[in-house]
């Protein structure tokens, strides 16, 4: 009798689950270790709700390009891994995914803090869960370092130092820090924007009337900064760097050996540039680097990236709870792991370092930006055509094509003209 | 012709009738309606007239640059690849000692030629530390800024191209060895040498394919994609930033479609012209066999 009753119980269960099983997509970009942890997680937390989640992945290039598609045709998957810079693209007024709030019974919300969850709200609907916070921090080769007999910097007069002594003790081609390394020169961007914001205590953009909040002198002085570090040879000059072509930091041997003993990288992304180097080799990851008169550290910290689901999903529900799953759920988190760096919901990053899945680094990389103050990031910043905008003029004024205040006000003028169609 | 056949005519042609219509006509046709709004995929496009065109030949300089490179980039590989293929089809047009190896040899590299892999290689080759600076060095030569220096960087990205020249010396092969031997034979009797015989018999029999090369390579090379995206990505000063980058950027980076709907109008009137403008030409200069003018 006993064992008929368990029998029709499961029978039941899996009736009752069959009833709700739903097909799903979840769509995400990364490299192969966060390709086989989604996929870990989402059979963990499928055969835990008994859902069929349809796993559609690719690497970081050209996602941004199929994710737009894919929205504009009304196909996008179910579940969605989004850059946090995207959501003003796609959401400006917070209807381009569901509503998160609509869920509040499945998705346990008081794993994100309020500012989290501020983040990821457009115009009053919460289009995403942050997946962790991340942002820039200076990363130096402590073994280059060592080997020219100096200390990993703590300050910018520290880099500027190294320099000559890198010169004449390891050679002409070795330098303290490196730049504009591939075609995107984000590195150089984000190094002029940290000193201009450092200068000023403010963003690129000003959140009150969303236009350049720097003057043309002000970008100057920053611009200027960073013709410095080239003349002094802390950084190669762009001309140098470009003669590696389109050439990722990591992929690059020089920086695997060491000649290029330093970069300003996500936090999340230590990994990415600490694997390839030899095993002599060590990435330290320090505290910001200020310029004299700073009025602020302007640490350059924003949600990485949320998971959003489809305003048009058929099983909102069931996306819900696979989310849920995958970030608050004793299962889905082990199965996930550190995937997508340290995790910003609580229960997941409380979870990750009992279990001793983050490494120690990760944290203190992460522990810098957490730290880190400064004025608020506009998701602008990384919109494709202000990147642009800004990278152009320095690449035009790197060539010596044009002067420092030329490039400022064509930074802010473009800018700004891109700016007004929001 | 009965009824029943004539249906069953149409239905075998309806395969490719429908692909064509929905692939290449309706977007064809869709992509000019686009070139006069404004479309951000995100919402409905918005009717803006001619502001587009006129933003692209009074405001854009971006758009000016890239046309100049793609005019240099165009005029510089189609001549050069033509020749590189004729040279070689010349040569391998000989009973040479395995030659059926040379010929697949030479023809390997068109194959693989759009590859991404292979514009990898090519990024890795002309580096600064790359195989090209080694074998320069070997002479005590100084490493040159292939891809850093604007001049150097658009003649490395047409190298690229030069060297997939397989497509074109293999349809060049073919034409040298549809020519009647007898008219060599005739000319070598009379004493022609080598270049006379090349250049007033093999040169223009072979017109109608020279003619053919011409237009396939200049608008295949107008639609140069992968090896300057992967290499330098329209670097540096935007020296390879050839049209179809800049309407892939403003289509699906910038999203800005209808922007980068009438670049590509432009773009394909230009091809379209320079066509046509060829065909007007090759009047006077291609010959046909049973042709009266020949």
């Amino acid at each position: 009798m006993k064992r008929s009753t368990t029998a029709l119980a499961t029978v039941l269960a899996l009736t009752a689950l069959s009833a709700n099983a739903a097909d799903l997509r979840m769509s995400w970009w990364g490299g192969d270790s966060r390709h086989l942890a989604t996929q870990e997680a989402l059979k963990v937390c499928g055969e835990k709700y008994g859902h069929t989640i349809a796993p559609e992945f690719t690497g970081w290039s050209g996602h941004l390009e199929k994710v737009t598609t894919q929205l504009a045709g009304g196909t996008e998957a179910d579940i969605m891994q989004i850059n946090w810079p995207w959501l003003p693209l796609f959401s400006m007024d917070g209807s381009g995914f569901a509503d998160l709030n609509d869920f509040a019974e499945i998705i346990d919300l008081s794993n994100w803090t309020e500012d989290q969850l501020a983040a990821a709200t457009m115009n009053g609907h919460l289009n995403g869960l942050p997946l962790s916070t991340t942002g820039r921090v200076f990363m130096f080769n402590k073994a280059t370092y060592d080997k020219a007999g100096v200390p990993v910097p703590a300050t910018w007069d520290d880099v500027i130092a190294a320099a000559p002594v890198f010169k004449e003790k390891l050679g002409d081609d070795y330098y303290p820090l490196t730049m504009a390394y591939d075609a995107s020169g984000v590195n150089t961007v984000l190094t002029v924007s940290l000193v201009a914001a450092q200068k000023t205590g403010k963003d690129l953009i000003d959140p009150e009337t969303n236009t350049v909040a720097w003057t043309p002198e002000e970008l100057v002085e920053a611009i200027e900064f960073y013709k410095m570090l080239v003349d002094k040879g802390v950084v190669r000059a762009w001309k140098d760097a470009a003669a590696a072509g389109n050439v990722k930091l990591h992929e690059d041997p020089k920086w695997a050996d060491g000649h290029l003993a330093g970069s300003y990288e996500w936090d999340s992304t230590y990994f990415k540039y600490s694997d390839p180097m030899g095993e002599d080799q060590e990435l330290v990851p320090v505290p910001l680097l200020k310029i004299d008169g700073a009025v602020t550290e302007a640490v350059y910290r924003k949600p990485s990236m949320v998971f959003s689901i489809s305003k048009n999903s058929e099983n909102p529900e069931a996306a819900a709870q696979i989310v849920n799953c995958m970030l608050t759920e004793t299962d889905g988190i082990d199965a996930m792991g550190s995937a997508r760096g340290l995790p910003a919901s609580k229960a997941a990053a409380m979870r990750l370092q009992e279990t001793g899945v983050i490494d120690p680094v990760l944290v203190a990389a992460n522990k810098i930006i957490m730290d880190g103050e400064g004025p608020g990031v506009s998701p602008f910043n990384e919109h494709p055509e202000v990147r642009s905008a800004f990278k152009d003029a320095l690449e035009f004024y790197a060539y010596g094509e044009i002067s420092a205040q030329e490039a400022a006000e064509e930074i802010i003028v473009n800018v700004n003209e891109i700016l007004e169609k929001y | 012709m009965g009824g029943e056949s004539r249906y069953m005519g149409l239905a075998y042609v309806m395969p490719y009738v429908v692909g064509l219509l929905i692939f290449t006509a309706f977007p064809f046709l869709y992509s000019f309606y686009l070139s006069f709004t404004d479309y951000s995929l995100m919402s409905a496009p918005t009717w803006v007239g001619l502001d587009n065109y006129e933003k692209l030949f009074t405001r854009d300089r971006t758009f000016d640059k890239s046309l100049k490179v793609t005019l240099i980039y165009v005029f510089s590989t189609v001549p050069l690849k033509l020749a590189f293929a004729l040279f070689i089809a010349v040569i391998l047009n000989y009973r040479l000692k395995m030659i059926n190896f040379f010929r697949t040899a030479y023809y390997v590299p068109s194959i693989l030629g759009g590859s991404i892999a292979i514009a990898v290689l090519w990024r890795y080759i002309f580096a600064d530390t790359g195989l090209v600076n080694m074998f320069i060095g070997v002479f005590g030569l100084e490493p040159v800024n292939w891809f850093g220096d604007p001049t150097n960087a658009l003649f490395t990205i047409t190298l690229l191209r030069c060297w997939q020249f397989g497509s074109a010396m293999v349809i060049f092969l073919a034409a040298l060895q549809s020519i009647d031997k007898s008219l060599y034979e005739a000319a070598w009797i009379d004493g022609a040498n080598q270049w006379q015989t090349f250049r007033n018999i093999t040169l223009p029999l072979i017109t109608p394919v020279i003619f053919f090369n011409m237009i396939m390579q200049t608008v295949q090379a107008f639609q140069e994609f992968n090896g300057p995206y992967i290499i330098t990505e329209g670097g540096p000063l935007k020296s390879t930033y050839l049209l179809p980058l800049y309407i892939y950027e403003k289509a699906f980076k910038n999203f800005d479609m209808g922007y980068a709907s009438a670049i590509a109008w432009v773009l394909f009137t230009i091809i379209m012209v320079l066509t046509l403008i060829a065909f007007w030409s090759s009047k006077k200069w291609v010959y046909y066999a049973g042709d009266k003018r020949s």
